[in-house]
């Protein structure tokens, strides 16, 4: 919220004909502006990566198809964990679940594996 | 003479394997070739599968390894398990030997043959080119489960593949899955089915169709997701017909693709995707012959369509 009110602040007050002949010099001083306004105010929301690994690895050790014993950091859907298209489905519903957010069908096509759905999770404000 | 390497398949104990060196055995040469097989005609589809339970013996395991190329071994070997690698390895020998018994010139064998990736990802034949050689319009698509490896084989369309087990379980309740993947007429049509069992099989036979469509346009489960499509069972023409079409425009029923699900062995689903052939003066009704066969490769093949093994149930006969 606070950031939306300075970028509006920042919008109302630069615009100037001279400065609108040079967008690139709004641009810059537009996304430091954005970049450190947004981070700090969502930096908080991103959860903890060593967390987010610890609760995916629990959650694909609950999957009884599994086995848990292999489940490790940067074990592969397919090749190590043996899952096919429809457990790798049910998967990311079941993060779904644990992380109470919808991850979209285009982005569930790329997380193979456990890193990668660290990574996927830990980049995303929307995961409680 | 020198040595070559031989590749040992199952070591207990071990996840990676090493390797060995030792001379090769006679059994190469003595084992049968591959049977030839004609093309399939542009209204045909070609189907062959392996139950990997029934391939038995580490040298006929190792003579598989023995036709794959360095990176496919490296896939095969790096797969943890021994279950598991079998069905890696049994999938690459069936595109393998499936596609060289088509004898499209004498210089392809099972081990010569490359591959490579579609724009969007989709494996295909990389055929080399020869002097007299055009590239035959062959497509094929495979699929695999722990319990049966399919490849399908097509002229001049597309094809998509998808086989499972009819019992296979699920985590999530059926209808959980249809309302976070399926089209809406594809939730209802699944919640007014009441009995559970026959609710879960439904369940099935729509994803290995919905899977088949997917895989024949070959651009991944992002590129058509399965919420964006319906597939329809029966329609004006016949209840035995399957169709697709596509949400943001209803109307438009994708008259291009047809479907046939079939049941294999009393124990999966499979189900076929291919595009219709146009060119018969724009008859594009005409049903599709379908050849099966169960195969062991260099030991036995069986043709099993119109058997008990093969049951059609929905889509061109």
């Amino acid at each position: 919220m606070a950031a939306r009110i300075a970028l509006l602040k920042y919008l109302r007050v630069e615009a100037r004909p001279a400065q609108l002949r040079n967008p690139r010099l709004i641009g810059g001083s537009f996304s430091q502006l954005f970049k450190r306004q947004f981070s700090e105010e969502v930096r908080g929301s991103f959860l903890d990566k060593d967390e987010v690994r610890d609760r995916v690895i629990n959650c694909v050790k609950n999957f009884q198809k599994v086995d848990p014993a292999k489940v490790v950091p940067n074990a592969h859907f397919q090749n190590d964990l043996g899952l096919d298209s429809l457990d790798t489905v049910e998967i990311v519903m079941a993060l779904e679940e644990e992380f109470g957010f919808e991850i979209p069908d285009n982005e569930a096509d790329k997380i193979n594996s456990i890193n990668l759905a660290v990574d996927f999770i830990a980049s995303h404000p929307q995961a409680k | 003479m020198g040595t070559e390497r031989k590749y040992s398949f199952m070591r207990r104990g071990f996840y990676r394997m090493r390797l060995n060196c030792c001379s090769y055995g006679k059994f190469f040469s003595s084992s049968p070739p591959l049977t030839p097989i004609a093309l399939p005609s542009p209204k045909e589809t070609h189907l062959w599968y392996v139950i990997p339970s029934e391939v038995k013996g580490e040298s006929l395991l190792n003579k598989y390894m023995e036709i794959l190329s360095p990176s496919e071994k490296e896939n095969v070997l790096s797969v943890g398990g021994d279950e598991l690698r079998k069905s890696a390895l049994l999938a690459r020998t069936l595109v393998r030997t499936t596609i060289a018994r088509y004898q499209i010139n004498s210089s392809i064998s099972p081990r010569s043959l490359k591959f490579r990736k579609s724009i969007h990802g989709k494996p295909e034949v990389d055929w080399q080119q020869g002097d007299h050689c055009e590239p035959p319009p062959l497509h094929f698509n495979i699929s695999h489960t722990s319990s049966l490896v399919a490849c399908g084989v097509t002229v001049n369309s597309p094809i998509g593949v998808d086989v499972e087990a009819k019992q296979r379980t699920v985590k999530h309740n059926v209808l959980t899955l249809a309302r976070r993947y399926f089209s809406e007429h594809e939730l209802e049509a699944l919640t007014a089915i009441k009995d559970p069992q026959l609710q879960h099989q439904e369940f099935m036979k729509l994803w290995t169709l919905k899977e088949a469509y997917v895989k024949a346009l070959g651009r991944g489960f992002s590129g058509a997701p399965f919420k964006t499509f319906t597939i329809r069972f029966g329609s004006a023409i016949g209840a035995s017909e399957i169709s697709v079409d596509l949400l943001d425009d209803p109307s438009d029923l994708t008259c291009n693709w047809q479907f046939m699900l079939l049941e294999l062995a009393g124990s999966h689903y499979a189900a076929i995707c291919t595009e219709k052939d146009v060119t018969n003066e724009g008859n594009t009704k005409g049903p599709v012959k379908l050849t099966v066969w169960k195969t062991i490769p260099f030991v036995e093949d069986k043709c099993v369509s119109g058997t008990e093994t093969v049951r059609i149930l929905c889509g061109s006969r």
